[in-house]
Order: structure tokens, then C-alpha cells, then sequence
């Protein structure tokens, strides 16, 4: 049933806190150089859904398909699937004893067992994508919450995953410092790469998503094209909450 | 005679003729506790670092959770013996128990050794895992994010900043050792305070003698405090930072190109 650029397929993934069940019978399916945006309430259960994808949480039933290969099977080999599946944080959540350009190489060295000149040439090459090429010297606790942001990015990018997930990469920063970071995020769209992208930023999934996800008190409320969600959505709930953010349009 | 002299030129008789003495005993007071300390420390982050292996449930195969648990039940007694029980007993509890239930008669200096550093373990035991969970969990995460394995984890990301935020700790426990190992005079190892009782006891001079015996701790403690805050310096790094390229500056992204929202 899985076609070749079929990269992520989630089946009836269900994650639930004791007896406080927090996803119920998720089911959507990533395509290579999709984007997609997972919007909703907060306490929704987005994050909880993007952090099962990375196995930071274990699901509670279900399966999650990374190439055809159920990645909840507890022989999976976790690190090595998790070094293909980036994961950018709202916390940023850098390497505080390392500099900028160290932040950006140690995956690549540790993980990825590459040498140390062309894991200096890549965290480069990715920290001038980031503009943060500039600041390779810097520690995390010298940098704003939008270069920290950008730099986690370009630590990401670094390691070359096949989707990278975005679990509300914006939330943290104050205003003026979210453009700098959702500019970078469109260009990285536009190159093609895969996301699955957590946001609150309305008018940024609307433009840049090719599927948009719906989320409401744990189950996929309503998803589609962003015209679709945006423009003619079908669920009272998808109206009501897109209704708090109309005077974006 | 000495007891005509006044408690200055005491002080000068016993400095003429005991000085070598006072000296070495330092000597044996700092090279045990240095010593001691470092071992200590390795016990301690050993200790730690077990203590905070995360269990999962899913994963892991249940005869490693169940060596696991009983590693760490045994690691925790240790820390709670040894932390529960006064040094100079302890020093008196190994260096007479161990030849009597193995038969091996362990030297003074291999009591000495053994008794501080695994004390000053049991301390550091709990100072490392509190280390260890003080840094912050979203970095753990960050790092799992990229594929590291916990032990990548640890020693790439969490211990460095683990042993900077235990390294007062560390220096707590180095000036408590030089203060501390006076207590192994009981197995009659010849350190300050061993020096410090003979003399005082030969010439009747308690007073002159503990004066020169408290400026000598004193030196040692407070040099040892200086030098590790020095360390702790060195190891923040700069306050600032160059940039590599002044230029870029200008022409950050965020700087340049508003996204239009």
C-alpha cells in the first residue's frame, strides 16, 4: 500500500499519560518534500504527536512508518533513526558548553562518524544558510532567542536529515525575532526539504504548507490542502479556532 | 630552657627545631588529600553516572533492568554508609577489619589512600547526580534529537557541564580532606596533626604548637579555595565573543529581510 515517496505513515498512533489519554487514533501519511503544518488549540496534543514521531515520547499503541519500517518496534535502532529525522526545538535546547560552530559539528563527528574538516565545512556551509556564520565563536548563553533559534536550525540541517520537525519553533522568541526564523524555515521549504511543522504562526502555514493538519483535544479534527483548511474549512471546530486569527487575512 | 622563654620565642624554638617535621607532615596532609580527592572524584562521577541511567521499560531486556536495579541498590548503600559513618571510624573499621576477615594486612599509606578517597566518592556520588540532573533536560533532548546515544549524551554534553556546576563542590571537598585526614593520625600516619601531637606532647607546648599547626592548615585551605576559583574562571571562558566576520553582522538575515506577515 505504500507508494516509493511515501517517507512517513502514522496508523492509529494513540499516546496516552496514565490513564489521561492524549492522542487517539492519529493517522496521516509525509510525503518526500511535503510540508506540513499541524495546527490547533494548545494542549491539543501537537507537540505530543511531533515528539512520538521522534520517539521523545513512546507511543501507546499504533505504528509510525519511517520507510515502510515500524519504527515503535522496540528492536528499531533508535539513535540511528532519530539521526535521520531532525527535530527543531521551542526551547532552542543547544549545547551549552559549546560554541556555535561546536554545537553544529559534534552530531556530525559522534553520530554521523564523519572527520572533522568536513563536519567544519557542512556546520559552515549551514551556518551561512542560517546567517549565524558570523557568530561560530559564540557561546548559546551569548546569542538571542532568534539567533539561538537559527543556530539550532543549522545544528539540525547539519546531520542532513530527511524531514526535519519543527515543534513550535517560534513560541519562545519575542516578536520582533519570529520573522528572522519563519523566513529561514519558508526557504528551507522552497529547497524542497520535508517538515512537519507544530505553529502557531497562522499566516505562515498558510503559505508555505502543502497539507495542512487540524488538531483538536487529540484526534486530527480536519486536514488538507491550506486552501482547504484556510479558505473553506468544513468542521465547526476548524471555523471556530481559525475564526481568532481572521485579522491575519 | 624552654620554659622560660616567652610564647614568640616558643614559637621560633619549635619553628628551629621541628620545622622539617611540620613541613613533611604538610606534605603527607596535601599528597593525601590531593591524591584522595582525585580518586574520589573519579568513584563519585562513576557512581553518579550509574545512578542516572534512564530504564526504558520498552527496550531495555529485563535482565539488564534487573542488574541495573541491583547495581544501584548496592551503590546507594555504599554512598549511605559512607556518608553515615564518621571518617575515624571508618579509617579503624578497614585498616584492622581487612586483615582480619581477608588476611591481607593493607599498609597504612593503602588505608589512608582507600579510606579518603572512597568517603570523599560517597560525597561526590550524590554531588554528581545532582549535577547531572541540574542541567537542563531540553538539552538531553536536543542531543537525542541528533542521534546520540545516552553515553554519547553524557560524556559529549551533560558531564562537562555537570562537573563545572559540581566543581565548588569538589573544591568543598578538597579543603575538608586537608582538614580531615588529621583524623588518620589514628592508623598512625605521620601527617600534620601526627607531627603536631608529638611535639606538643614531648615539650608541653599544646598552645605555641597547634598556633603553628593552624596557620599551616590555614595556608594550605585558603591557597586551595583561591587556585579552584581561578579554575572555575578559566573554565567560564570569555565573557565576550569575536565575531568571525564583521561585515556579516549588517546582514543578518533577520536584520535585512522582514518576513511580511
Amino acid at each position: 500500500m505504500s507508494t516509493k515517496d511515501e517517507l512517513l505513515t502514522v496508523s492509529h498512533l494513540e499516546k496516552s499519560f496514565g490513564t489521561h489519554g492524549v492522542l487517539k487514533d492519529i493517522s496521516f501519511q509525509v510525503k518526500k518534500g511535503e510540508v506540513v503544518s499541524v495546527i490547533g488549540a494548545s494542549g491539543s496534543g501537537k507537540s505530543t504527536m511531533l515528539r512520538c514521531i521522534n520517539l521523545l515520547e513512546t507511543p501507546t499503541g499504533g505504528e509510525i512508518c519511517y520507510h515502510g519500517r515500524d519504527i515503535t518496534d522496540p528492536k528499531i535502532n533508535v539513535p540511528a533513526y532519530r539521526a535521520k529525522v531532525g527535530m527543531v526545538f521551542q526551547s532552542f535546547n543547544l549545547f551549552h558548553n559549546m560554541t556555535v560552530l561546536e554545537n553544529c559539528m559534534v552530531g556530525q563527528i559522534k553520530v554521523a562518524g564523519k572527520k572533522k574538516e568536513e563536519a567544519e565545512e557542512k556546520a559552515m556551509f549551514y551556518l551561512k544558510k542560517v546567517g549565524m556564520d558570523a557568530f561560530i565563536n559564540a557561546k548559546p548563553r551569548q546569542l538571542s532567542g532568534g539567533q539561538k533559534q537559527r543556530v539550532a536550525i543549522a545544528r539540525a540541517l547539519a546531520m542532513e536529515p530527511e524531514i526535519l520537525l519543527f515543534d513550535e519553533p517560534t513560541s519562545a522568541l519575542d516578536p520582533q525575532m519570529v520573522g528572522e526564523v519563519l523566513e529561514i524555515m519558508k526557504q528551507l521549504a522552497e529547497e524542497g526539504l520535508t517538515m512537519i511543522v507544530v505553529t502557531h504562526e497562522m499566516a505562515f502555514a498558510r503559505d508555505i504548507s502543502s497539507h495542512v493538519i487540524f488538531m483538536s483535544e487529540g484526534v486530527i479534527e480536519e486536514e488538507g490542502t491550506a486552501e482547504e483548511i484556510f479558505q473553506h474549512p468544513k468542521k465547526e471546530k476548524t471555523k471556530e479556532f481559525l475564526s481568532r486569527f481572521r485579522g491575519l487575512n | 630552657m624552654i620554659s622560660d622563654m616567652n610564647f614568640g620565642e616558643r614559637i621560633l624554638y619549635l619553628l628551629q627545631q621541628y620545622g622539617t617535621s611540620y613541613l613533611k607532615g604538610a606534605g603527607t596532609t596535601l599528597l593525601i588529600a590531593l591524591v584522595s580527592t582525585a580518586i574520589g572524584c573519579v568513584i563519585g562521577f562513576l557512581v553518579g553516572i550509574v545512578q542516572t541511567i534512564p530504564v526504558d521499560r520498552q527496550r531495555d531486556s529485563l535482565i539488564k533492568r534487573i542488574l541495573l536495579k541491583i547495581v544501584k541498590i548496592i551503590l546507594k548503600i555504599y554512598v549511605e554508609v559512607f556518608r553515615g559513618t564518621p571518617m575515624i571510624v571508618q579509617a579503624v573499621f578497614i585498616y584492622y577489619g581487612v586483615s582480619q576477615i581477608f588476611g591481607v594486612q593493607l599498609g597504612m599509606w593503602q588505608s589512608a589512600f582507600l579510606i579518603v578517597s572512597i568517603n570523599t566518592g560517597a560525597y561526590m556520588a550524590e554531588s554528581v547526580r545532582g549535577g547531572i540532573i541540574s542541567v537542563d533536560p531540553g538539552q538531553t533532548e536536543g542531543a537525542k534529537a541528533i542521534g546520540m546515544t545516552h553515553f554519547q549524551t553524557m560524556t559529549n554534553v551533560i558531564l562537562p557541564q555537570a562537573f563545572r556546576n559540581i566543581l565548588p563542590q569538589i573544591g568543598n571537598n578538597l579543603i575538608i580532606n586537608i582538614k580531615d585526614t588529621s583524623v588518620l593520625s589514628i592508623i598512625s600516619i605521620v601527617d600534620l596533626f601526627f607531627v603536631h601531637k608529638s611535639v606538643a606532647g614531648a615539650l608541653y607546648t599544646y598552645f605555641e604548637s597547634a598556633t603553628i599547626v593552624m596557620l599551616i592548615y590555614l595556608t594550605m585551605t585558603v591557597i586551595t579555595s583561591k587556585l579552584l576559583l581561578l579554575w572555575e574562571k578559566k573554565m567560564d571562558g570569555a565573557e565576550n565573543y569575536e565575531l568571525v566576520d564583521i561585515m556579516g553582522v549588517g546582514t543578518q538575515l533577520g536584520e535585512e529581510r522582514k518576513v511580511g506577515l
